[in-house]
């Protein structure tokens, strides 16, 4: 089944690599945004089905945007999953007590996130 | 073993991507290297040191996608290493992991 995602990333590298995983492995439709707030009006636009979203960005972080996705009851309700680069347990803490569906990490592997994703959100 | 379809044309499209991205990532390598210049010479800035930190952190989170887990854990080690008041005594270390940087890159070409 075909899913949409958006990518909410400063770095064109990942937020590239991780549109090409999703469309090439599980060929989900992706859009992308590069900052937290193209993000939020992309997420009100395109009614994704999960949003990836980058922790540490400048301007509005991955936090905030965050919060501001859930003020909107347009976006309210769109399952988010952050991702970092932050590896130390009290950041995971942090992120994970925001509400968020999961943290997932960089690097990621490109063969399996989409395997990823839809085991947190029970897609499989 | 012979690669699936999705597989294979995965890895022909990160290649695309990694030689697109190529000088942005040798950039941020060339950060890590001045900082570690700067740090030896006692002339660390602030403003360099945040820029090394941001360009360590980011090759940490890309490299391993790349398939260079290797570079993820230098460039670990390089975030650390400029987080904070950068140690002096830590500019060979910090030179020495800008080099493998350097090296793993170049070779993954």
């Amino acid at each position: 089944m075909s899913h949409r995602i958006l990518i909410i990333d400063d770095e064109d590298d990942i937020r590239e690599v991780a549109a090409l995983s999703l469309e090439t492995v599980a060929g989900w439709d992706v859009a992308m945004a590069s900052s937290g707030a193209q993000g939020l009006a992309r997420a009100a636009e395109y009614h994704p089905d999960a949003i990836l979203l980058d922790v540490m960005m400048p301007g509005m972080d991955g936090p905030s945007t965050f919060r501001e996705l859930r003020k909107n009851p347009a976006t309210s309700k769109i399952p988010v999953l952050l991702l970092t680069a932050k590896v130390q347990s009290n950041d995971q803490r942090r992120f994970a007590d925001l509400g968020v569906e999961a943290v997932l990490f960089k690097p990621f592997d490109p063969l399996t996130l989409s395997t990823q994703i839809s085991g947190i959100l029970g897609w499989s | 073993m012979t690669e699936s379809v999705p597989q294979q044309a995965l890895n022909e499209a990160l290649d695309r991507l990694w030689k697109q991205f190529l000088p942005q990532i040798e950039d941020r390598v060339a950060a890590i290297e001045s900082a570690s210049q700067a740090l030896a010479s006692g002339e660390l800035t602030d403003v360099q040191r945040d820029a090394a930190h941001a360009a360590a952190h980011k090759l940490a989170g890309v490299l391993g996608t790349f398939g260079l887990t290797r570079g993820t854990i230098l460039a670990r080690e390089a975030e650390f290493l400029c987080s904070g008041d950068a140690d002096p005594a830590a500019a060979s270390q910090l030179s020495e992991i800008a080099r493998q940087l350097r090296a793993l890159v170049a070779q993954h070409q």
